[in-house]
């Protein structure tokens, strides 16, 4: 159970990685196919290079980095970001007993889980209602059709399901194995096993 | 108040104040106050998405969070402390003003405090500590004050969180912060120089001119990183996201190709961190989206700028009320959740009262850093406690010097708008 867990954050890292670096390299592309027709067109080169006359400024990029960057949201929020990642407002959590933190935790857990099942039917009859609508300029690599955003808005429904799953989990931990660490205790035990590993 | 937006709040300081996410807690009160409402539940969904989706400016946001990534992995940051030491390490108080510089030209961009005081802060406190010149806490109050003006200079998150909650320009915001982000590190190394004179702090030892050539030169592609950004914005080359992925390809090519520091290992570690970084400010981005909504159903910009309409305030008093809130706010709330939640608020007052928006902006952004390391609260403080050992009550004895002279700054630039939007209106801002 453990191997399989580690093995899906493993995947889901590698993809929220790849989906950002995606975005990043379009971005380079977007300014790129801007600027090649002018220095192209500079020197000169359209005559000896016809090839190189073809190239236009591209209109899809932007879209396709929205579409990314809701991915990029939705899909490392429900898979890579951590609990202690989160912005959170924790003076009263970090005042409190540990006693206190794990029904704390226990409510914010039960509280996220429960919100996102209630509003999930509602929102996905929203997303599903969307495929009437479809991208403007981006196509479907495979079947060349503009993708409906019933598509592109799924993620969101995901998003819920495994935000609702994750804090269930973490809910019963909590109950079971006292509340989840904070940021400070994370970075500094990293240190104290850094340093343990220097001095071996 | 409605009995729904009452349920709201009620909801989201419950939730928050136990520890709950802040972009959930927003999530979950506006579900509530939806159901309540009689209103579909799915608009907050339909809110964040469609936001998200119409928002391009935001993506500066991730853009930036790897660029400061890639700078860190890429030992760009190091070459940079080198430089600094360089230059102003010879001066009495040599290692408080390196730190005041390096904040300067390094501007703190990963997005999480925690990363960088963990990061470069505790490197420049160990230089410091090391020789025993200057006391743990000096060193620790030091390093926590200067951090606070990485976001005022370019390239800055919060400042982008503002355009996105205000419609001002970004390009404008940028430049007007670059004046009063080198206003407080002069102010923080004059308090420096000041108080290593009092004290009689011992001078480092310098690095001889000599060497000043070779340590500038290894420095100084990584000190074109500004001026490419602003270029790229000013000169219409690119719009100001583009800069940001300019940016960041820039510190890439630096990294992998100049320096030869970065593997590709580390590379997909750092868009693996950049990733969920920004993922945990997108939550709350998201959240401010659908509050967004609410506010303005709830007519509330309105009932305030009604009320301080009543009250007959002018411009000044209303900048004195908000500055002074967000500074209360800023001990207990972060700069993300204050920009996007706290501050749209009074966006439609300060256009009624003919407060520049941009100017407004500057000094939100830079009061909600000094938030940051105001005792009793300041997240900084806390995080410099926890990396370094230093003890919180030796840091709190040494930050009040170096807060007081930052507050002193920020009141000149409430004062004097004119200061702060010289740079933008040389380049052709008009307001």
């Amino acid at each position: 159970m453990k191997s399989l867990f580690r093995w899906v954050s493993r995947i889901s890292d590698a993809i929220a990685a790849t989906l950002l670096a995606a975005i990043f390299f379009i971005f380079l592309l977007q300014i790129g196919s801007r600027y090649s027709p002018k220095i192209i067109g500079y020197f000169g080169w359209a005559e000896t290079f016809p090839a190189l006359g073809t190239i236009q400024p591209l209109g899809w990029t932007l879209e396709l980095i929205a579409i990314l960057w809701v991915w990029v949201i939705f899909f490392s929020c429900a898979f890579v970001v951590r609990e202690y990642d989160h912005v959170k407002f924790d003076i009263i959590y970090l005042a409190v007993s540990r006693r206190m933190r794990r029904i704390f935790a226990v409510i914010s857990a039960v509280a996220i889980a429960a919100g996102m099942l209630y509003a999930f039917l509602p929102t996905w009859d929203y997303i599903d209602w969307m495929k009437i609508r479809k991208t403007s300029t981006v196509r479907n690599p495979f079947a060349g059709g503009k993708i409906p955003m019933r598509t592109i808005f799924s993620v969101y429904g995901a998003f819920m399901i495994v935000v609702a799953a994750r804090y269930i989990w973490l809910a019963i931990d909590t109950i079971r194995n006292g509340p989840p660490k904070t940021e400070l205790e994370i970075v500094l035990e990293a240190e104290a096993a850094a340093e343990a590993e220097k001095s071996t | 108040m409605s009995f729904e937006l009452a349920s709201l709040l009620v909801t989201l300081f419950v939730l928050a104040g136990i520890g709950t996410p802040i972009g959930y807690s927003i999530l979950l009160a506006s579900v509530v106050y939806l159901g309540l409402s009689g209103l579909d539940v799915a608009l907050a969904g339909e809110k964040i998405l469609q936001g998200f989706y119409g928002s391009a400016i935001l993506l500066a946001v991730p853009l930036f969070i790897v660029a400061a990534n890639i700078m860190n992995a890429g030992s760009i940051t190091d070459r940079l402390l080198n430089f600094c030491v360089a230059i102003v390490g010879r001066f009495k108080g040599g290692m408080g003003h390196v730190n005041v510089v390096a904040s300067l030209i390094f501007s703190g961009m990963s997005g999480s405090a925690v990363a960088d005081a963990a990061g470069i802060g505790k490197i420049i406190i160990s230089m410091m500590t090391r020789s025993g010149k200057y006391s743990r806490g000096y060193a620790a109050a030091i390093t926590a004050a200067s951090a606070t003006i990485g976001p005022i200079i370019p390239p800055s998150i919060p400042m982008v969180l503002y355009a996105l909650v205000s419609n001002a320009s970004i390009g404008s915001l940028f430049l007007a912060g670059i004046l009063p982000g080198l206003i407080m590190g002069a102010v923080l190394m004059a308090m420096n120089g000041y108080l290593a004179h009092k004290r009689g702090f011992e001078v480092e030892e310098t690095v001889p001119l000599k060497e000043l050539p070779r340590v500038t030169a290894n420095a100084f592609p990584a000190l074109l990183m500004p001026v490419i950004l602003l270029y790229g914005i000013y000169g219409g080359v690119t719009t100001p996201t583009e800069a940001a992925a300019v940016a960041a390809f820039y510190a890439l090519m630096l990294a992998a190709l100049f320096y030869r520091s970065l593997s590709f290992k580390a590379l997909y570690q750092v868009f693996v961190d950049s990733a969920r970084s920004s993922a945990a400010v997108g939550i709350v981005i998201g959240g401010a989206f659908i509050l967004n909504f609410i506010v303005i159903t709830e007519q509330i910009p309105q009932s305030i700028s009604g009320a301080l309409e009543g009250a007959d305030i002018s411009p000044l008093m209303f900048l004195i009320m908000v500055n002074a809130l967000i500074l209360l706010l800023g001990c207990v709330l972060d700069a993300t959740t204050i920009i996007l939640v706290i501050v749209p608020l009074f966006i439609p007052t300060c256009e009624a009262l003919g407060i520049d928006l941009v100017h407004f902006g500057v000094l939100v952004v830079v009061n909600s850093m000094i938030g940051l390391i105001t005792p009793p609260y300041g997240i900084l403080l806390f995080v410099i406690n926890a990396v370094t050992d230093i003890p919180l009550r030796e840091i709190i004895a040494e930050i009040w010097a170096f807060l007081a002279v930052l507050i002193g700054a920020l009141i000149v630039m409430m004062l004097s708008p004119d200061l702060v939007l010289w740079l933008p209106r040389l380049l052709g801002y008009q307001g």
